[in-house]
């Protein structure tokens, strides 16, 4: 494989400084603790995890919005963990993002064709005439008319606002699109419409995708590689058929068996998950997970697992793969 | 027998707007009445209607709307303030919008207890800690003294429970009560509500837009299941004979859109177009825009509600 | 099988929806107050703007033989003098109409040279690091700290009386408002997805201050600045009655009233006159403001 891929990360990792109040000093809150992948062109890696995971701030790093407190991120050629100002606005063309709420990543006094203008307007030194050629033909594109542009984002649907954002990430033609539960604001229905479009400009272009969802149905659906976190870090990742049809966390095959199942023969009887995930103010030692797995011993109390391969994929677990 | 909850014919109208449009629901004695629909499906409006919480501009009318043999509709708000709250119960979408902030979570739960059943002092105490176990909220006495945002939403929604479950209702109506917790916190709320309503002899009313999640529930206990669409109720049956052989076309596009039911398949068989909004209300059934099975005679005529399917050409099976 | 294909997309509303200009229109004709006060509103400023051409007479011509001349439907009314003459025999009706030149000319610009800074500063406030957010918000909380009249006459006594320090004097006061409003509104947009996905697109702290975040904060700002400058009259009023506004012999509603009060009993029109203007003008403004509020929250409601 000599193509570099679209996207490299090694050891990301975001702490935050909280304060603890007045005159108690601070606490570190490791929302991202070391996280890594590679995602090739034209594949889809999907981000599974609840809240507390880290994927929003993972979402962050990838969008270049805030520089991780280490490890590397590699886009086009270059770091951008370490990347001075010019080259920044460089690599943010390469990676865009589609947001969850189709009723809040809308402006709501930009006209739809000024917001997939804005991009244009920023990083490139198109006229007019021809910003406005590239905003007609993206509308078209995602299923939306023409004369569309001219009016406002409350005057749409919530599937439509979510064909905007699309549109809007792909005005700048960008090696990977970071989407934050696109779907999960929608109606089935809907998100059927939207999943499609996913992937039809996954195929007509090439971009890769960084999917973070918690439904683990789309999941199966539009991801090549899948990588679960938990508590900031990853606890599973791998091809999707591995991770998904043969889980060997414990927390991924928690997670699997709470998803309710449409069909009698597809429910796993419930691996019941005592608790919610700790607190990231005050976190566990050792594995993050030991508080709430069922196959806790007492080396999980005391030490962190790495990532190990196993079995085709890798997995960060003592019990499993010790 | 008759039913613990009968509603005829219930229409709530928005100042010319029709959210809801001639609905009949039957929930019996501990059973579980299913609702599923997408939004602007009118599922949240009817219970809230049925509760008598829409407030003008609304307008409400029924035939009846029954609650063990007392008609809610006729009543003044101040006789079915008796039985809202201790008979019939409510849990929302987002416990964290539905809790008061300023309040202690057992404040809130005292209230209850309170004003229906009148405890008061230690037989007060006693309950609201038994309640909070009752709905395996850890740590229930230190608990007590939280406030709503110091809590996860899986845990202010356990709240809402206690709150709903704590004068012992008859029936509890629950709209969307997992849809913005994680899936592990999800399955905990829908094994406790399962747990409760086989415990308490609950009559249950679940709304929501998973058809999984009522799936799961429906599979170990009596039920029906009600399909909405723009306002009207499209479909009725079990979970099996609905999610297997599905007669309405919306049914069948809903469960055909599901990615679980395209297992392999590159694209999704998704239902073009969007539900109707206040400005197109087709004449005819009101599916006919976005119908694969469209006919002439679906687009002059509205079809009737006819053995349990809303549709002049409904899909056959075997 | 199907002879009808399903239609393709439609909009919610198909036929072009009504622009946001159209639709506030419409909320805002729907108050009746509301559109009573805007004509009164406009009546006052026509006058203002016309006043050479409508006053009948010259608002500093002293008309000796007939000081404190009654209004015109009062017994010994003239029809030279339709709102009668004060205690020099200048004619009423015309310096109304000049100091409704001189209140609305301070009011408006008391209120853009506090707006456009304040704007500014709120928005730096909002975007800015630490210590910059802090001092202006310190510096702010001082101003705020002296009753808005006080404030006034404080820099008044610094800086001497006269129209062009009216202006300032009101301004200073009305300034931290403006800046505590916009960043306040700034803070509350900053947190929303849209704003992210404009520094996605790669936008700059400028253009998301002044083309992203700002235009969402305008609504909260236009009814202020629409308040304020009602109030901004009343100050000049006020200011003007201490005798530290504008100066005489430029006419001033406030000033006619204080240099009036002896006459309360003898002639009341010299005192009720003013009094009436400055009254109703404010009142139109205010109840502009509260229709505008009422026009534009529900379309930003609708809109979020």
């Amino acid at each position: 494989m000599d193509k570099p891929p679209a996207l490299r990360a090694e050891g990301l990792a975001r702490h935050y400084e909280v304060s603890r109040g007045f005159l108690r000093g601070h606490a570190s809150v490791k929302a991202l603790n070391g996280v890594s992948f590679e995602l090739a062109a034209g594949r889809t890696l999907a981000v599974v995890g609840e809240s507390g995971c880290g994927k929003s701030t993972l979402a962050r790093q990838l969008t270049l919005i805030e520089p991780p407190t280490a490890g590397a991120l590699f886009l086009d050629g270059a770091d951008a963990a370490r990347a001075d100002a010019a080259t920044l606005k460089r690599l943010r063309q390469r990676v865009q993002m589609v947001f969850q709420n189709p009723y809040a990543s809308l402006n709501p006094r930009k006209t739809i064709a000024a917001a997939l203008a804005e991009p244009l307007v920023i990083n490139t030194a198109l006229a007019k005439a021809e910003r406005g050629a590239r905003v007609a033909q993206m509308l078209q594109r995602v299923g939306l008319r023409p004369e569309h542009a001219a009016r406002y984002p409350h005057m749409f649907s919530g599937g439509q606002r979510q064909r905007v954002a699309v549109a809007r990430a792909m005005m700048l033609q960008p090696a990977v699109v970071v989407a934050d539960e696109p779907t999960s604001a929608l109606d089935v229905s809907i998100q059927a419409q939207i999943l499609n479009l996913f992937m039809d400009l996954q195929e007509a272009t090439g971009t890769a995708y960084v999917f973070i969802s918690h439904n683990l149905a789309v999941v199966e659906h539009v991801a090549h590689d899948v990588m679960v976190m938990y508590f900031g870090s990853a606890v599973e990742q791998g091809p999707k058929a591995r991770v998904l049809g043969a889980p060997l966390h414990p927390y991924t095959r928690a997670l699997l068996s709470a998803v309710p199942a449409l069909r009698a023969p597809d429910r796993r009887t419930h691996v019941p998950l005592q608790g919610e995930m700790p607190s990231p103010l005050a976190p566990p030692g050792g594995c993050a997970f030991h508080t709430r797995c069922p196959l806790v011993q007492a080396r999980c109390r005391e030490q962190a697992p790495a990532l190990r391969e196993l079995d085709g994929r890798r997995v960060a677990c003592h019990v499993v793969a010790g | 027998m008759t039913a613990l909850l009968e509603v005829r014919n219930l229409r709530v109208d928005f100042g010319g707007f029709t959210a809801v449009d001639g609905v009949d629901f039957d929930v019996a004695e501990g059973e579980l009445l299913g609702i599923v629909g997408e939004s602007g499906s009118g599922k949240s409006v009817s219970m809230l209607a049925v509760m008598g919480l829409i407030d003008a501009p609304g307008v409400v009318t029924a035939d009846a709307v029954r609650f063990a043999g007392h008609d809610l509709l006729a009543m003044s708000p101040a006789q079915r303030r008796r039985h809202i709250g201790k008979d019939i119960a409510m849990v929302f979408q987002d416990a964290l919008n539905s809790l008061n902030p300023s309040h202690t979570v057992g404040d809130q739960v005292r209230e209850v207890l309170r004003v229906h059943l009148g405890l008061r002092g230690a037989a007060l105490e006693t309950r609201v800690l038994e309640l909070f176990e009752l709905v395996e909220i850890p740590a229930a006495r230190q608990r007590l003294r939280s406030f709503p945002h110091q809590m996860s939403g899986g845990m202010n929604q356990r709240v809402m429970i206690a709150m709903a479950i704590a004068c012992q209702p008859r029936l509890l109506i629950a709209d969307e009560p997992t849809t913005a917790l994680d899936v592990t916190i999800q399955a905990q709320v829908m094994d406790l509500l399962s747990r409760l309503q086989r415990e308490q002899g609950l009559s249950l009313v679940l709304i929501t837009h998973d058809l999984a999640v009522v799936a799961e529930m429906a599979s170990i206990v009596r039920h029906s299941v009600a399909v909405m669409y723009a306002g009207q109720v499209v479909e009725t049956g079990s979970v099996d004979s609905l999610f297997d052989s599905p007669r309405h076309p919306y049914t069948a596009a809903l469960l055909d859109a599901l990615p679980e039911h395209n297992r392999g398949a590159r694209r999704l068989a998704a239902l073009p177009g969007i539900v109707p909004g206040r400005h197109d209300r087709p004449r005819g059934c009101l599916l006919a825009p976005r119908c694969p099975r469209v006919q002439v005679r679906c687009v002059g005529e509205r079809p009737a509600l006819l053995d349990g399917v809303r549709c002049f050409f409904p899909v056959t099976h075997g | 099988m199907s002879t009808l294909t399903p239609l393709a997309e439609r909009l919610p509303a198909d036929t072009a929806p009504p622009s946001p200009w159209r639709e506030f229109v419409a909320a805002f004709a729907a108050n009746r107050g509301a559109t009573i006060a805007f004509f009164v509103f406009v009546a006052v400023v026509l006058g203002a703007l016309f006043a050479p051409w409508l006053a009948p007479h010259d608002p500093l011509q002293q008309f000796r033989d007939h000081m404190l001349t009654p209004p015109l439907w009062q017994a010994g009314g003239l029809a030279q003098f339709p709102l009668g003459t004060d205690e020099l025999g200048r004619c009423l009706l015309s310096r109304l109409l000049h100091g409704a030149r001189v209140s609305l000319l301070i009011g408006f610009s008391a209120v853009t040279l506090a707006l456009l800074p304040g704007v500014v500063l709120g928005l730096v406030a909002a975007f800015g690091k630490g210590w910059l957010s802090a001092a202006i918000m310190r510096l702010m909380d001082v101003l705020l700290a002296l009753p808005g009249l006080l404030l006034a006459i404080g820099v008044i006594s610094i800086l001497g009386p006269g129209l062009v320090n009216t202006v300032i004097a009101i301004a200073v006061g009305a300034l931290p408002g403006y800046v505590r409003l916009t960043r306040g509104a700034a803070l509350a947009e900053l947190a929303k997805d849209y704003v992210t996905a404009s520094r996605v697109a790669g936008a700059g702290r400028l253009r998301l201050m002044f083309d992203t975040v700002l235009p969402n904060c305008l609504g909260p700002l236009i009814i202020n600045a629409t308040l304020g400058f009602s109030s901004a009259i009343l100050e000049t009023a006020a200011l003007g009655f201490l005798g530290l506004g504008v100066q005489p012999p430029l006419p001033e509603w406030g000033s006619m009233l204080s240099a009036a009060r002896d006459y309360i009993e003898r002639a009341p029109w010299v005192v009720t006159m003013p009094g009436l203007s400055i009254l109703g003008t404010v009142l139109a403004i205010n109840l502009m403001g509260d229709g505008l509020r009422d026009a534009l929250d529900p379309k930003l409601r609708q809109a979020s």
